[in-house]
């Protein structure tokens, strides 16, 4: 979140003008340096996903996994009214929270970017926003119930306001709390990238558009949003693979009357069916991938993001 | 088993059980001196949050010179480390159902009962299924039908004692529906009350599906809308019945929300968003000693029931297993049974944890006699004020009036589907 | 702040910034009226009198769990997890400066570290160790299983660094005769330093507070959460209230100096500037 606004010029790359020999010490170079990065994806992403991807075609009874090739874990998800009704639940879920958390996140750093000049307050405001995380999520989680609850924080003051004269029921063990949960966990992460891009946009940009004539709403659709495309396609990865995978927040939040693919797989995990736990992420993976690849095509985030191609913020 | 030998069995066992106590009530007060011989050795125990108290390992150390490293889990996580990481433990603390699971894949190993010191006083229950000899054995899956295999290798449950046990038992407790007295309104008598619509969107079940589905029958067959052949082991349509009548009441907004552990329980029935659920003894308690009223209602159909015992993990062998032996034998030898009798649970053997008990918290935990003095619990606050009697009554009244155990079924794979269902709904 | 007249829009979002904060932390008020209950007190409304009781019972033995324990070992691992990503993010984002064969599969590797569902994550290590007949641990598996968590983040945030990054003073120092090594320490290292402590402070607290990926891979021994989560099994208490107040606290401190000390160097700075 250091921030100094204006992009690097397009300048000469140090690589072009390296000699040859340089070139391929320099190749190597970047080989040894992915090296890590790489070896811990393959053995703690690659590996494990693999593992999952086998076991899902696995049999199992109540107690052991069953190394047998079966695809009765596969038919019982998708042949049951259940797990589409499940899936469609937590696709609505991370729908709405998308779109709640892209306004609220969009608006919150549109102020932080462009109405707060100091650095430092803007940090020190960032920074406000990460503190309520550094709180253990579990206790956080159980705060809900004294917050909304029905004789809860709100209500009471609700109450005493006198904005209500009954409390109000749906705040918890509804799909509104499981929503207004999702959302104040997710909001940060669609926040952060966006504000992110919008530091890189060119001030002069927007100054320039003033001069032209061109109204505040103008500027905000036709400069500002195009330009914070890349922060907003991140964020949206993010909270959607968020909301998707969750299975803590719906759980609590709407009461355990709820469901969600996460929770589905826990279930079955708890009860050691992991072969049918395995089955389901699969397929949640499948449908997280495809989503991505429909947010990934509004953007090329690859290209927006390496420093190396044109990353360098003044393409658009 | 046949009747006969059974029968026969419990009154031999009763009568030592008599004995003993007899005996007990003379050398009132006597702890029982441990060599310390094992000063050197740990052992490493996991299980639910229920027992897995750290006074416990304090007081074994103190005792044994056993170092006990305790890990709290909730039961499925028990489940899971049980059979998915058996080297990482030497005792496994864990409920007699998920024995049903964990003990044929071989993580675990039979216990010689002969080294059991008090094996013959522990409650008859475990070893017959009966409290007394004109007991029924409840549905479900009974710790008897899981506590024996048939030999020192043996993986497959044995019908009958043998000498080789599974585990051995240290706490069980008799489940009901917990209220909010000031809240109802009206005396609660069945499992029914639960889906009264009086109380629309003020009531809780449990969800965890292999029990909270067995609540649902209690209200089932207390409705008189079913009657199960063994509620704890349902056949495909019992399960569907009982998944279509709690869809129903979950759209109706009876419930106001599931829960799934002791605290949500305690924090549901404390906050008033729920006055009526099924609930565990100590969440109970729990909610009382914040001042709030609540009572363990006991019910007409009886109660649901649970246990757990310890285990020894199948590599434990040498001196370690000695260890561990000699830690079992003083986990029956009274101090834990009176910890775990004073919160409300029940312990394996009666007669040691009476030593280790007033004669005033016997009678009221145990006897179901008003409480002479108040009632303090293990760390010093008062629970209950003199004058209050048990929720349910004694002992022989709870545990006598079990109806069905917490159990695996055979169908269980089909009950989680029907069970997701009930929650996706 | 900022000179002058603000206009209408700034009072607007300004409004709007200060209510989503109000709910943000309507939890973390929540916590921090209940963790000063009174000794019988319970995690729920109502108050039952007020004390510092539970601050106290923090320090002192539960009845189940162990505190002392799982806080080590969560700052144990959070710090192996924060030099870890700081360390492979720096040279992988280095690396990226570069075009090398593979680049777009590592990135894209990267990338699904984040995408893939946590619980999977969880679950298919712990079905790989399984399978491998490993025992899980805190410190093998939930490492790498927060690994793939914490280095996207950072893999990003040095994207974002070295798109700003003005080669021309690396090229500078290059020209006067620095080896890539010496231009890298004196010269690339001090301008993006504040930035690796952004990567550490992002790595140390998605640690510190990991769940779903550690809950099956963290073995015998639990982290924090984990250890909170299975204490909420038997404990109802406000003394996780009292737990979760005291490290919002000890966050307030830690950031309002970190605040401070980047005003201080500012300052300093800009006085060597002029002077």
């Amino acid at each position: 979140m250091s921030s100094i606004p204006v992009a690097a010029p397009d300048g000469v790359r140090p690589a072009a003008v390296a000699s040859p020999g340089r070139l391929s010490w320099a190749g190597a170079a970047a080989y040894l340096q992915a090296a890590p990065l790489s070896l811990v994806f393959i053995c703690f992403l690659v590996f494990p996903v693999a593992a999952t991807i086998v076991v899902s075609f696995f049999d199992y009874d109540s107690v052991r996994i069953i190394p047998t090739f079966t695809l009765e874990n596969y038919r019982e998800l998708l042949f049951s009214r259940v797990a589409w009704d499940t899936y469609l639940n937590t696709f609505r879920f991370a729908v709405l929270t998308w779109a709640l958390t892209l306004l609220i996140g969009f608006t919150l750093s549109y102020f932080l970017a462009f109405h707060i000049r100091s650095a430092v307050w803007q940090i020190a405001l960032s920074l406000l926003c990460t503190v309520p995380f550094w709180t253990s999520n579990v206790i956080r989680t159980i705060s809900w119930i004294p917050f909304l609850g029905r004789n809860g924080l709100l209500n009471m003051v609700l109450l005493k306001v006198g904005l209500i004269h009954q409390p109000l029921e749906f705040l918890l063990f509804s799909d509104f709390a499981v929503v207004l949960a999702l959302v104040h966990l997710n909001t940060f992460f669609m926040m952060v990238p966006i504000f992110n891009s919008m530091m890189r946009i060119d001030r002069s940009l927007i100054e320039a558009a003033r001069d032209a004539g061109a109204s505040g709403a103008q500027i905000l659709w036709n400069v500002v949003i195009p330009l914070s495309k890349t922060g907003i396609a991140i964020g949206s990865i993010f909270v959607v693979s968020l909301v998707m995978g969750d299975f803590v927040t719906v759980r609590v939040m709407s009461g355990g009357q709820s469901a969600s693919v996460g929770l589905m797989m826990a279930n079955s995990i708890g009860l050691l069916q992991y072969p049918a736990a395995a089955a389901n992420a699969v397929l949640l993976l499948v449908l997280v991938l495809a989503l991505i690849a429909v947010i990934v095509r509004t953007v090329d985030i690859r290209r927006e993001l390496a420093p190396k191609a044109g990353g360098s913020g003044s393409d658009a | 088993m046949t009747k006969r030998s059974s029968s026969s069995l419990t009154r031999r066992r009763l009568l030592k059980t008599g004995a003993a106590a007899g005996a007990a009530a003379l050398v009132t007060g006597f702890p029982t001196v441990w060599a310390q011989k094992y000063t050197n050795i740990t052992l490493r125990q996991f299980g639910t949050g229920t027992s897995n108290i750290n006074a416990i390992a304090e007081r074994c150390k103190q005792d044994l010179g056993i170092m006990l490293e305790m890990t709290a889990t909730d039961t499925d996580a028990a489940i899971q480390r049980a059979v998915t990481q058996p080297k990482s433990y030497e005792i496994a603390d864990i409920e007699y159902f998920s024995c049903k699971k964990v003990f044929p894949t071989g993580v675990l190993q039979p216990l010689d009962t002969k080294r059991i010191k008090y094996f013959e006083n522990i409650v008859p229950i475990f070893i017959t299924g009966k409290l007394t000899p004109e007991s029924k054995v409840a549905q479900g899956t009974a710790p008897h039908t899981v506590e024996f295999v048939e030999g020192k290798a043996s993986k497959t449950f044995a019908k009958a004692p043998t000498e080789w046990a599974t585990m051995i038992p240290t706490i069980y407790n008799a489940d009901t529906l917990g209220i909010r007295p000031d809240l109802v309104g009206r005396p609660i008598k069945n499992w029914r009350d639960l889906v009264d619509p009086a109380f629309k969107g003020k009531t809780s079940i449990l969800n965890i599906p292999s029990i909270g589905i067995m609540d649902a029958a209690m209200v089932m067959e207390s409705l008189g809308k079913l009657k199960y052949k063994d509620k704890g082991n349902m056949t495909k349509e019992e399960i569907d019945k009982t998944i279509a009548f709690l869809i129903e009441t979950k759209k109706a907004g009876q419930f106001r929300a599931f829960w799934k552990s002791f605290d949500e329980s305690v924090n549901l029935m404390a906050s008033g968003e729920v006055i009526i659920q099924s609930m565990w003894s100590p969440a109970v308690t729990a909610v009382r000693s914040k001042g709030i009223p609540c009572v363990y209602q006991p019910l007409e159909e009886g109660y649901r029931s649970w246990a757990s015992g310890l285990s020894v993990a199948a590599h434990v062998q040498g001196p370690l297993l000695d260890a561990a032996y000699e830690y079992i034998n003083w986990y029956l030898s009274g101090w834990v049974g009176a910890f775990l009798n004073r919160q409300g649970y029940y312990s394996a053997v009666l007669d040691t944890a009476k030593k280790y008990m007033s004669d005033d918290e016997w009678g009221y935990w145990m006897e179901g006699k008003p409480a002479k003095g108040d009632i303090v619990a293990p760390d010093g606050k008062v629970m209950e004020h003199a004058g209050t009697v048990r929720d349910g009554g004694s002992f022989y009244e709870r545990m006598g009036k079990v109806s069905c155990w917490n159990s695996v079924m055979d169908e269980d794979r089909y009950l989680l589907q029907k069970w997701n269902e009930f929650i996706a709904a | 702040m900022r000179d002058g007249k603000r206009s209408l829009g700034f009072y607007l979002l300004a409004g709007f910034f200060g209510l989503y904060v109000l709910f943000l932390y309507g939890p973390t008020i929540t916590i921090a009226v209940l963790s000063f209950q009174g000794p019988n007190g319970g995690l729920t409304l109502p108050m039952n009198g007020w004390s510092f009781h539970w601050f106290g019972n923090l320090f002192q033995r539960q009845l189940v769990g162990d505190f002392g324990g799982s806080v080590r070992r969560s700052l144990a691992l959070g710090a192996m997890v924060m030099v870890t990503t700081v360390a492979v993010s720096l040279a992988a984002g280095l690396a990226f400066r570069k075009r090398f064969r593979g680049d777009t599969a590592v990135f894209y590797l990267a990338v699904a570290g984040l995408v893939v569902p946590s619980i999977l994550v969880s679950l298919g290590i712990g079905l790989m160790y399984a399978e491998l007949g490993l025992d899980t641990a805190w410190y093998s598996s939930a490492f790498g299983a927060q690994l793939t968590w914490t280095l996207p983040f950072g893999l990003l945030i040095m994207f974002a660094v070295f798109s700003r990054f003005n080669p021309a003073y690396e090229e500078a120092a290059r020209d006067l005769g620095a080896t890539p090594w010496q231009a890298l320490r004196h010269v690339v290292f001090p301008i993006i330093a504040p930035s690796l402590l952004g990567i550490a402070l992002f790595g140390f607290t998605l640690s510190y507070d990991e769940f779903a990926r550690t809950l099956l891979t963290a073995g015998s021994e639990n982290t924090l959460p984990l250890e909170i989560y299975a204490m909420t099994t038997n404990i109802t208490t406000p003394v996780l209230y009292a737990l979760g107040t005291l490290t919002t606290a000890f966050s307030f401190i830690v950031i309002a100096s970190c605040l401070a000390a980047v005003v201080l160097i500012q300052r300093r700075r800009s006085a060597q500037r002029r002077g």
